[in-house]
């Protein structure tokens, strides 16, 4: 029977094409009778299909006798033999949402309701709607549970996403730079975000000096079908140590079988600087009141006062001082971002395909600043005979990006520092226009003194730039000889080569006989998996799912890098044309084989029972002690199943879940092995290559190694609850979750007397706990109008315990003595300068300035938030759709250099008030003779002495409340109705049109003068919490065209 | 054909899981370093580190603008900005670094290079000698800059948390490493650091004077504050075989080639167009001026405007048409990092004569040591033989000045202007508080309180994670030695 049905089918379309078409329409309604809008009517077995509109009205070319398909999101699916009618009207049940599949670890599909843990998916159309360049920063404030942070404004920027609170306290990109997993149809990808070191930077150059992106930056949003966000240990059990952060799970397009079509979208975006520093426009540069065109500042006289005078401007020209209150404002330009993308896609009996390519072509808000991105996927799938499948995919990206803006500090490419320097009295357009000597070809300096550099200089010559060309793809064989039994292997490669180029010209301040460097960065994963399935029923109700699989994974890393100094043809960066030249060399390589098994029963739709285990051998952990164990049990319980007497509730479940995972550490941690050393460092950067006086050097390693390394284990479990009521009007999905993180491999810092700055133990523990609450909400629902809200909140705490003679824990040094660090029972803090306090909390004042007196070494406050919350709202009419997200972060402190920059400069705003006064700080000076603290009386001689305090080394005066408000998006679609598409432009499917924005508003900020979202450490660090020069972040807003043929 | 399918892709699984997967794992070995270096290796090494930090800007610049040897120009827009080191404003990052060079990268590579030569076959025991009297030196740099340290139990894997030795001990623990190298030293043996030993090439010989005036230095910096090791210099002045001629200077030259260049002059060269950031200091330039020095146009460069050397009360503004900088000539490309020269065997010598210490006093060998010395200071500086030696001739007399000794010492602090930590060493050690040479006032700017006496131990190398680390001691709180 079922032969001569697929037979039927098979010959179904050359029948339908001899058939004359006529036009049926119709109506699709749910069993109450209302409209389902935009369901998608199919004629089987052929590639005709077309939308409903927003009222459940379709009309279609069918032939007689054919079949038509109605299907509908949220709605199962049904078929209706039209035989000889032209007026159809469709039913659709609800399907139960929870009903859906959700792609978990190792590309296991499983149903929504039997999950034991939460797992958050998005769709490809949430991807699209507002888009992003970079995958990851689609993801924020759309799912509880998972922080996004954006490294800066730098086109092509990294950023970095954490999930469920930072685990891990040991701060290496190999193990635990805090960053989930990501895979894509199964294959493990590369995520990093290399840092190297050059010998012209004391700031690495990968995220915190130029920021070259993270590589998952690479995927390519127009192939994405779909992401779930695996949070828990659970989720990810089978991926082991190396998803203990969460993975990241994403599916692919495939081609639909009988569809043949084309998709084009194109977008347009714009960005500009969404914060900028607010100037005061009263006071030009000098010192104490006079004028000065040596100091870029604002500490010279006040404008109005000195309108009679002229002064000497950094052209050589008197003029009368004006202020240019738009002169930094000017310098940033309008980012430009176009995304070309097409796509076919189609399938017949037994075989699929879809092909895509996109290029995205992107400016930033620095002049000079792009991007280049190409990515072409094909993915392909055949039934090569009964039972057996191959399928395979390939993606190429290729992506060139140049003039990446240099952050941080102690190079002189660092733009910001540049920029805000301006003093007020200076047009943009002429330092623009006048950047360099027409007779010398000299850099023309913002003063005589050449103490800077001119920031057009600086962007139109020294260029950083990285072209990155990789390839990632696999190939699955599935062989199902009997029901009962799949066996699939799934091979896969990730590789790519990064090339990167860094120059800085001869005649750049701090850098003036010029200097460049390359870097060929390139990276290699193999992954292997088999996996064997065995599914059987067992009784009516009870049904068993066994998975057995060995897993081999392979990870190389490969860096050649040079250096080179002193050029003497100007703007020629060759090798040849250099002084000197530092080469160097380093790579690594890490392997891991896994046997995993797991074990799934379930009873009616009521219970799910699941059971993992995976062992895996490291090669990075010692012989005897490279094996590990982890297990896992995850259960659910759909308990509404029981309960169907009461109509108010429409799903209920609960969910519990515990597991335990192992991980190993970075390769050759093992052994005590000395180390070449290409430079000797000398404060402000210019210490010593080698070869020095014809001698070359090595070093004893910093880290004392251990040979008796362990893996670390964590061990987690969460509770959860999803619940429907009203008719699925409201649901709330509520977790809470624990996570211990033990024996971490970690640097622990030791004291430096012992001749090593730290050893690899086994110690230490990271926990975190936390709820994460997803609600949705239809208020609203009409015929034609319908309001979603949809919202997630999540909040984690972390609690670090570490060793009992251990009084502290550094995971990061910042700048000018910050540090990232933890005592046992806190989570992780800024430290650094404070001012000193009496014993009442009072700023204690020096007797002899007024000033502010300051401690070294003390907590400012928590880098983490307390709590995250996404509000989504969605209105829906007819056609149209209007949804904005917004985004709140409360808590944590966040560390700017920039507004350290505008007070000390006498630039923001703040610093114009007062400066024609004494003043005297509020505090306390230390009597001596009475042996207490008096109110202070002591004036501070300036303003400018008392702003002064406020420079880079003192922490707490730089530290700000990190919380925010933000408006992240907003969006706009509209979408041609069905019904005009069939009549008026028939070779059309769908035709969509949106407009949309996103970090459009930052509603409430206590940070000054930027946007308190910014991270100088990048995603390659557990670090967060400072920014230092960083590039503003932008806002962007675009229009985005989508047409389905 | 089913089951046998099924067979084989069971065969398949066991096959790929089975293996011995330990040949496939073991890749553990790092193909980035070596497991045994040459000793040599290790010690170029800790030699150009230690050389970097002391020329560099975590000890030379930090140490001579706090020690008022160089003034930073105030709020002169190309001088070095304040508020810095001269105004008591420290970067933790001075004290971070200096302390990281003294452990790690000079220390623990020396220490390193010790055993290694030691448990060579056959012992390689000049390179383990010369190792221990580079090692001697950078820990005297080291209790000297911050007091008490680690030292008995410092550089030992084996203790985690070492304690703070108290620093007469410390420095008793130099002269016993000096004299453990000294009894090591085997002029016969070819077995050496040559070519990799940038201060002498291999010259054992040089290396024994040089770790005999080591010893003499750490005797007379200690014997202020324990009169007890007078007798021990008196027996090194009696035995001789101390540091004898410039030859002798143990010093590194940098290179005039990018990437190489002694720091001091990098810095200016790379940031302010190839001047100095740094002005004279009156505590210098007034001394000198008045003796009509012909170091003057050697360490000063002189503005066109200006009718002589001037140099500014530490922490004032500098005046472009009136005030000296420092010479790009002194602190040139290819200038060297001295850390020991003739003309201080000289001073040394001529104090001890002129006081006594462990011998008889002789004002009048004391005179020709003193103005020796000068001789070999005018001369190391550049100064043509004749004048130095007329320039020398003509000082005053010893026994006409009121208080030779202390001419003697601002004699000695002018000669290390160029070397801010041995300066500042010499500054403390040549009075007791309110008595040095020369009697230096608060800068301008800094806040209220004592004059500098120490860089504070590093809170985050050490303090905060050593348990037995003594609470944070002020920059201005005096040490063992100083008194």
């Amino acid at each position: 029977m079922k032969k001569i049905l697929l037979l039927a089918l098979f010959f179904l379309p050359s029948l339908i094409m001899l058939a004359q078409n006529r036009t049926i329409t119709g109506k699709v309604t749910n069993p109450d009778g209302k409209p389902v809008a935009f369901a998608t009517v199919t004629v089987k077995g052929t590639s005709t299909a077309v939308s409903a509109d927003v009222n459940g009205d379709f009309s279609i070319q069918a032939p007689p006798r054919s079949v038509l398909v109605f299907s509908a999101v949220s709605f199962q699916s049904t078929e209706v033999n039209i035989g000889n009618q032209t007026t159809i009207s469709a039913v659709l049940n609800t399907r139960e949402v929870l009903s859906e599949v959700v792609v978990t670890a190792l590309g296991i599909t499983r149903t929504q309701k039997s999950l034991g843990y939460s797992a958050s998916t998005l769709k490809s159309e949430e991807l699209l709607k507002a888009r992003e360049t970079n995958i990851i920063n689609s993801l924020a404030g759309k799912a509880a549970g998972v922080r996004i942070t954006s490294q800066s404004g730098t086109v092509g920027g990294s950023s970095k996403i954490i999930i469920r609170g930072v685990n891990s306290v040991n701060n290496t990109t190999v193990n635990g730079n805090g960053q989930p997993i990501f895979v894509i149809d199964g294959l493990p990808i590369d995520n990093s975000a290399q840092q190297i070191n050059t010998v012209n930077s004391a700031v690495n150059q990968g995220t915190s000096g130029a920021d070259f992106g993270n590589r998952a930056g690479d995927i390519n949003p127009d192939d994405v079908e779909s992401i779930t966000v695996l949070k828990g240990a659970s989720a990810t059990a089978l991926y082991g140590a190396r998803a203990k952060d969460g993975a990241i799970i994403i599916t692919t397009k495939k081609g639909k079988k009988g569809q043949t079509s084309v998709t084009f979208n194109v977008s347009a975006r714009f960005d500009n600087a969404l914060r900028l520093p607010s100037f005061q426009n009263e006071y030009a540069q000098g010192n104490q009141g006079t004028y000065n065109i040596a100091s870029t500042n604002g500490w010279g006289p006040k404008i109005s006062e000195v309108q009679d005078k002229t002064f000497p401007d950094f052209l050589g020209r008197q003029v009368t001082l004006q202020a240019f209150p738009d002169n930094v404002n000017d310098f940033y330009r309008t980012g430009k971002t176009n995304i070309y993308s097409a796509s076919f896609e189609g399938g017949g009996e037994g075989t699929d395909y879809r092909f895509g390519y996109t290029n995205t072509t992107q400016t930033g808000i620095i002049p000079g600043e792009k991007l280049n991105k190409s990515a072409v996927s094909f993915n392909a799938g055949r039934n090569i005979m009964k039972g057996l499948d191959i399928r395979t995919n390939i993606n190429y990206t290729r992506v060139f990006a140049d003039g990446r803006p240099v952050e941080s500090s102690n190079n002189p490419n660092v733009l910001q520092n540049l920029i805000l320097n301006i003093p007020r009295t200076v047009n943009i357009q002429d330092v623009k226009d006048n950047y360099v000597d027409p007779v010398t070809g000299q850099q023309i300096t913002l003063t005589p003194g050449r103490t800077g550099n001119n920031p057009y200089w600086v962007i139109n010559n020294n260029k950083f730039s990285n072209t990155v060309d990789r390839i990632y793809g696999n190939a699955i064989v599935t062989y199902s000889p009997v029901k009962w039994l799949t066996i699939s292997d799934n091979i896969g490669t990730d590789f790519y080569n990064e090339f990167r180029r860094g120059v800085t010209r001869p005649g750049t301040i701090g850098a003036l006989t010029g200097n460049f460097f390359t870097a060929n960065l390139y990276n290699r994963i193999i992954n292997n998996d088999l996996i064997v399935t065995v599914s059987q029923k067992i009784t009516k109700d009870l049904d068993l799912k066994v998975i057995a699989g060995h897993n081999v994974f392979e990870a190389q890393y490969r860096r050649e890098q040079s250096d080179a100094q002193s050029l003497t043809v100007d703007q020629l960066y060759s090798f040849s044309n250099a002084g000197t030249v530092s080469t160097t060399n380093l790579s690594n390589k890490r392997r891991l084989v896994g046997v995993f098994g797991d074990i799934g029963l379930s009873y009616k739709d009521l219970l799910f029972v699941n059971a993992t285990g995976r062992n895996d051998w490291s090669s990075t952990l010692p012989k005897g002690n490279n094996s590990y164990f982890y297990p896992s049990v995850s259960s659910s319980f759909v308990f509404s199943e029981l309960l169907s007497n009461l109509s108010w509730l429409s799903f209920g479940k609960l969910r519990a879940s515990w597991a335990n995972v192992g991980s190993d550490a970075a390769p050759y941690a093992l052994s005590f092995a000395y180390l070449p050393v290409p430079v000797s460092f000398a404060q402000y950067g210019f210490g010593s290559q080698f070869p020095f006086n014809g001698v070359i050097a090595f070093t004893a390693p910093g880290v004392l190694p251990n040979a008796s390394l362990k893996p670390q284990n964590q061990t987690s479990y969460e509770f959860g609850t999803e619940m429907r009521f009203l008719k699925s009007r409201i649901s709330l999905d509520v977790t809470y979750y624990s996570s211990e993180t033990k024996d971490q491999i970690i640097n622990l810092a030791v004291p430096q007397s012992t001749g090593f700055t730290s050893k690899t133990i086994n110690a230490g523990s990271v926990l975190n706990k936390g709820i994460e609450v997803t609600l949705g909400v239809i208020p609203v629902k009409t015929k034609d109008f319908s309001w979603n809200i949809d919202a997630n909140f999540s909040k984690n705490k972390q609690t670090v315990e570490l060793p009992g003679e251990v009084k502290s824990y550094v995971l990061q040094s910042g700048w000018s003595g910050l540090q990232i660090k933890t005592r046992s029972g806190e989570p992780f803090a800024i430290w650094g300068t404070a001012w000193l306090r009496d014993p009442d909390g009072n700023i204690v004042i020096d007797a002899n300035t007024g000033l502010r007196r300051t401690i070294n070494d003390q907590k400012i406050g928590n880098i983490f938030p307390d709590w995250m919350m996404g509000i989504n709202n969605t209105f829906n009419y007819k056609n149209f759709s209007l949804s904005f997200l917004i985004d709140i972060r409360e808590g944590g402190f966040l560390y700017s250099n920039t507004s350290s920059t505008l007070r000390t400069q006498g630039l923001g705003e703040e610093t114009a008030e007062s400066r024609d006064k004494i003043i005297i700080d509020k505090g306390v000076i230390f009597d001596a003779a009475t042996n207490k603290y008096l109110p202070n009386t002591v004036p501070v001689q300036s303003m400018q002495d008392f702003w002064g305090q406020f420079i880079t080394t003192n922490t707490e005066g730089n530290v700000y409340n990190a919380s925010y408000v933000k408006l992240r998006e907003v969006r706009v679609a509209y979408r041609l109705p069905s019904a005009f598409l069939s009549s008026r432009l028939k070779f059309v499917k769908g035709l969509e049109l949106g407009l949309e924005g996103r970090n459009l508003w930052i509603i409430k900020s206590h940070v000054p003068h930027i946007d308190p979202e910014v991270n100088f450490f990048g995603s390659a660090s557990l670090g967060e919490g400072v920014e230092f020069n960083s590039v503003p972040s932008t806002r962007s807003y675009g229009i985005n065209l989508r047409i389905k043929i | 054909m089913k089951k046998r399918l099924i067979y084989f892709a069971g065969v398949a699984l066991l096959s790929l899981a089975l293996p011995s997967c330990k040949k496939y794992l073991d890749i553990n070995k790092s193909p980035n370093s070596a497991e045994n270096p040459d000793p040599k290796l290790l010690f170029s090494n800790a030699s150009t580190q230690y050389i970097n930090l002391r020329s560099g800007g975590d000890m030379y610049i930090p140490m001579a603008l706090a020690g008022q040897l160089i003034a930073d120009g105030g709020n002169n827009p190309t001088g070095w900005g304040i508020p810095s080191a001269q105004e008591y404003t420290f970067s933790v990052f001075n004290y971070n670094n200096s302390w990281n060079t003294y452990y790690l990268s000079s220390g623990t590579n020396l220490k390193q290079a010790i055993t290694i030569s030691e448990s060579a076959t056959p012992k390689n025991n000049n390179a383990a000698a010369q190792s221990k009297v580079l090692l001697a030196q950078v820990v005297y740099d080291l209790t000297t800059v911050f007091g008490d340290v680690p030292f008995s139990e410092a550089w030992r894997p084996d203790i985690s948390y070492p304690k703070f030795d108290a620093q007469k001990d410390v420095f008793l623990g130099i002269v016993a490493l000096l004299n453990e190298a000294l009894a090591q030293f085997d002029e016969a043996s070819v077995l050496k650091i040559s070519d990799y030993d940038l201060f002498y090439k291999g010259d054992i010989a040089k290396w024994k004077r040089l770790a005999k005036s080591l010893k003499l230095r750490v005797l007379m910096t200690m014997v202020d504050k324990d009169p007890t090791q007078a007798a021990a210099i008196g027996q090194l002045i009696a035995a001789g075989g101390l540091v004898n001629s410039a030859a002798d200077n143990f010093k590194v030259a940098y290179q005039n080639v990018s990437g190489r260049k002694n720091p001091k002059f990098a810095l200016s060269e790379q940031y302010n167009s190839g001047e100095s950031f740094f002005f004279a200091s009156k505590y210098v330039a007034d001394f000198m001026r008045g003796l009509d020095d012909p170091r003057l146009p050697k360490f000063f460069a002189k503005p066109a405007a200006a009718d002589n050397y001037y140099g500014i009360q530490p922490g004032e503004d500098g005046d472009d048409d009136h005030d000296s900088r420092i010479s790009s000539l002194l602190q040139s490309a290819d200038a060297p990092e001295v850390m020991f020269s003739y003309q201080e065997q000289l001073f040394f010598e001529a104090e001890i004569q002129a006081r006594g210490i462990g011998v008889p006093v002789s004002l009048s060998n004391a005179n020709t040591l003193y103005k020796k010395a000068v001789e070999e200071s005018c001369k190391f500086y550049g100064v043509s033989a004749a004048t130095a030696a007329s320039f020398a001739a003509g000082l005053p007399d010893l026994s006409t000045v009121a208080a030779p000794v202390k001419l003697i010492h601002y004699h000695q602090w002018v000669d290390l202007m160029d070397r801010g930590g041995d300066a500042f060493i010499q500054w403390r050690r040549s009075g007791p508080d309110g008595d040095e040479v020369p009697l230096l006032t608060l800068p301008t700017g800094a806040p209220a309180g004592a004059l500098f006496r120490r860089y504070e131990y590093p809170s985050t190398n050490e303090l905060s994670v050593n348990p037995n680390a003594p609470a944070t001691v002020k920059f201005n709180v005096k040490m063992w030695f100083d008194l």
